[in-house]
């Protein structure tokens, strides 16, 4: 924790130092590290027991109105996570990980996913390379909650595919919060 | 369930008609087989002792899982014609191993071109997921 961080935490000029993340587009796209495949797709499928066939039957998806073997939408966001061993963006610089690390240093090292919006512009195909540009949207005044005290951070993902043309957006919110400051045992701390 | 044959048509469904339940046990299995087929490895997803640590009394289910349920929920009921445009979540409290939620749905509002089903997930602690569903069905204008 760095004394600059954490002395005006739960101040106005703290929310500010915040607030000068809004608007900022987090880098440049991150593409998915592999093409929408079929074998990431049956195993959210068997992890979930979701059993429509347009996800794993080419003869069922073809006689369907999708005509062809589809993701899953909700996977959406799957398709370019960082997974187990992230790399750092090549070019060093990314605002939601610098927005993050200023509320870790303020003690808010608490995470916890709260809301996702979906929306889908274009059905995702086998083959498709995802792409995701990330927009900090707003970041909420601290606020006292059940899980501790903390602030809302609200982002936006932009999803294209490899010709830039948009395949879904998403709202994301997550709560950054100072454990142990709750009303009840935290629940978690975990992102997503 | 199975997801059914067929969908719904569009001017067979209405404002007000209930989705089947669907009883979802959380398992061990659901919440790590969901957080990693979804590259999520946040350890409260998977590691016990370190959720603990994190202050957490178990592993919980991560938002990715419960969103690919709500979607699950409705092509259970929509059927493999269905096209869902929007899927909209807010969390409440967690799903840890042991419980049971169970998915609740009504269909709240209908256009030309998509039905809406509100959601639920309820586990023995409360709405652990509430939100909304955008889908196309057969015979809505595109």
């Amino acid at each position: 924790m760095s004394a600059d961080a954490a002395g005006d935490a739960g101040t106005g000029a703290f929310h500010d130092r915040l607030r000068a993340f809004e608007g900022k587009t987090a880098g440049p796209a991150e593409v998915a590290p592999d093409e929408v495949n079929q074998a990431m797709i049956r195993h959210m499928c068997e992890a979930l027991g979701d059993e429509n066939p347009v996800y794993v039957d080419p003869e069922a998806a073809a006689r369907s109105v999708h005509g062809e073997v589809v993701a899953p939408p909700t996977m959406l966001q799957v398709w370019t996570m960082r997974g187990l061993r992230p790399r750092p963006p090549d070019d060093g610089g990314n605002a939601r990980d610098d927005l993050y690390a200023m509320l870790d240093d303020a003690g808010f090292t608490g995470v916890v996913a709260t809301d996702c919006r979906q929306t889908y512009h274009r059905e995702v195909h086998l083959g498709d390379r995802l792409r995701v540009v990330t927009t900090v949207e707003s970041v909420s005044p601290e606020k006292h909650t059940a899980l501790g005290i903390g602030h809302f951070v609200t982002t936006r993902m932009s999803y294209l595919d490899a010709a830039d043309e948009p395949v879904g957006d998403m709202l994301f919110r997550v709560l950054k919060f100072r454990p142990g400051t709750g009303r009840v045992a935290p629940s978690g701390t975990g992102s997503a | 369930m199975t997801v059914p044959t067929t969908s719904p048509r569009h001017a067979d469904v209405q404002v007000g008609d209930a989705l089947p339940e669907l009883e979802v046990p959380i398992t061990r299995t659901l919440i790590v087989a969901g957080a990693i087929a979804s590259r999520d490895y946040q350890d409260v997803h998977h590691d016990p002792d370190l959720a603990r640590e994190h202050g957490s009394p178990d592993i919980f289910m991560n938002i990715l899982t419960t969103n690919g349920l709500v979607g699950r929920f409705v092509t259970d009921w929509a059927g493999p014609d269905a096209v869902l445009r929007a899927v909209s979540i807010r969390l409440g409290v967690p799903n840890y191993p042991g419980d049971t939620m169970v998915l609740s749905g009504r269909v709240t509002e209908k256009t030309d071109a998509v039905v809406t089903v509100e959601v639920t997930g309820a586990n023995s602690k409360g709405n652990h997921v509430t939100g909304s569903v955008d889908v196309e069905l057969p015979g809505a204008v595109r």
